[in-house]
């Protein structure tokens, strides 16, 4: 079975991790900079006081003058999901996190262990803590058990059997669809509002008016299809921070305080020699919020003045001065070293490159970014059953 | 080095090379395609059927046209007969 843990508002949750106060009162978590003036999400309070996620700000602040604007703060968003989905793990579940907030994970591996999927996934509840407000919805596909856990209640596990699932779907809103707007807009001319409606469509119909989106949509309003969920493979602890005993902006400084955290994280033994393939660096800024920018290196390294080299630049995209600064280790390579031989086998050095090219690819797009075609029927009369085109892991 | 673009987000499953796109057609009497996604077809190069999977509960049943159009592109359209509708695909 496949089970989707959702905590509704991520974000401004976790950046109110430090101020637990602001919970209770009407917040929002305020746009981005150089981004359209939209919220973000919004306290149970604010939305008592007309708020909605998405509302401009001007309206927002209009309908209720006490709104208190939260700075996005990255860093913790980061490190809190990241405490989450460790958590997960550390219970026996092999995650797939799809965005901040929700993470998609097979209860297979797991059940007899725990006794069964329900005792399983109130482990997985009990794994992320109840502080967070997270509920459970599983099935036998993904979209389904997404959709399940979007409309459970905080702290609730729904469990939608196989043969339920068709009937579940049907009066649940289009919003749970990954469409465009536009989209949402021309259904709704059209009169379909709910997931059935759609579903109930021809699909070539819907093909030929929405195009390949509304074809996609209209499989997931139909159950989407059945697949199995790939756990990540967790990134490694190594981080390293310094704490400034007053705020800093003097680019000298930030320098020096980011050649001594290199110098500490180089010296960490669990890198056993591996060279980094992705760093990222975050500051806490002095005005409350935070900053953080993530780096994927062309060729790993462990040398000190490369290093710095690459990182430096990102210092002067500071927006405020920094009472925090802390860099830390995303990606090792598997590598410690690079043998030379003294003649090289012919094709040796074309595939070696194209396999540290298809790396690089992978390190910064993510898994599943590099992909190879696999003939499953190359007699087949079909042109579509020909060929597969595979996510391989370099 | 470069940016980085990515997220794990960025995963996804196995998925088939050379799917059919829906397109739209507007075929003339005989059933051939005489406009395609909004271009004139020129020329019909070629035409045959592809009926398979019958036995199964999702057969099909599709009558393909290599045509030129009027740009001098070559194009594969087929009719699904199934599903009564219009696809694009390299045969």
């Amino acid at each position: 079975m496949i089970a989707c843990l959702l905590i509704p508002g991520f974000e401004l949750r976790a950046a109110l991790r430090e101020r637990p106060g602001l919970a209770l009162e009407a917040a929002a978590l305020a746009p981005a900079p150089n981004t359209e003036p939209l919220l973000g999400p919004v306290t149970a309070a604010a939305q008592a006081a007309g708020i909605k996620p998405g509302m401009r700000l001007g309206e927002a602040l209009a309908t209720c003058p006490s709104l208190v604007l939260v700075e996005p703060d990255p860093a913790a968003v980061e490190r809190e999901w990241e405490g989450v989905l460790r958590r997960l793990e550390d219970a026996g579940f092999a995650v797939d996190p799809v965005e901040h907030g929700a993470v998609v994970f097979e209860t297979r591996g797991v059940e007899r262990l725990y006794g069964g999927v329900q005792q399983a996934l109130q482990r997985a509840l009990g794994a992320v803590g109840s502080t967070w407000d997270p509920r459970i919805g599983a099935a036998s596909r993904r979209f389904t058990a997404l959709a399940a856990a979007s409309v459970a209640r905080a702290g609730q596990i729904l469990i939608v059997a196989e043969k339920d699932e068709t009937s579940f779907l049907e009066p649940l809103p289009l919003s749970l669809l990954p469409l465009s707007a536009d989209r949402y807009a021309e259904l709704e001319g059209l009169g379909v509002r709910r997931l059935g409606e759609l579903a109930s469509l021809p699909g070539g119909a819907v093909a030929e008016r929405l195009g390949a989106d509304g074809r996609d949509a209209w499989r997931l309003a139909r159950g989407g299809r059945a697949g199995k969920v790939r756990g990540r493979r967790p990134p490694p602890e190594l981080m390293e921070a310094l704490v400034f005993p007053e705020a800093v902006a003097n680019e000298l400084t930030l320098r020096r305080a980011l050649g001594s955290l290199l110098e500490r994280l180089l010296a960490r033994p669990e890198r056993a020699g591996r060279p980094f393939r992705k760093l990222a660096l975050s500051a806490r800024l002095v005005d409350g919020g935070s900053w953080r920018r993530a780096l994927t290196l062309r060729d790993a390294t462990a040398e000190p003045a490369r290093l710095r080299v690459a990182l430096g630049p990102k210092l002067s995209e500071l927006p405020a001065p920094i009472l925090e600064l802390r860099l830390e280790a995303v990606e090792l390579a598997e590598h410690q070293g690079q043998q030379l031989a003294l003649v090289e086998p012919a094709g040796e050095e074309a595939a070696g490159r194209l396999r540290e090219g298809l790396r690089q690819v992978r390190a910064s797009t993510g898994t599943g970014s590099v992909c190879a075609v696999v003939e499953v029927a190359p007699w087949s009369r079909i042109p579509e059953a020909r060929a597969l085109v595979v996510p391989r892991d370099v | 080095m470069v940016a980085d673009t990515g997220s794990a987000s960025a995963r996804r499953p196995a998925g088939r090379l050379n799917a059919p796109r829906p397109a739209l057609v507007e075929a003339g009497p005989g059933g051939a395609p005489r406009v395609v996604n909004r271009e004139l077809v020129t020329l019909v190069r070629e035409e045959w059927r592809v009926v398979d999977r019958w036995w199964t509960e999702e057969p099909v049943d599709r009558r393909y046209f290599e045509v030129v159009l009027e740009t001098g592109r070559n194009v594969c359209v087929y009719r699904d007969r199934e599903e009564g509708c219009w696809f694009t695909q390299n045969a």
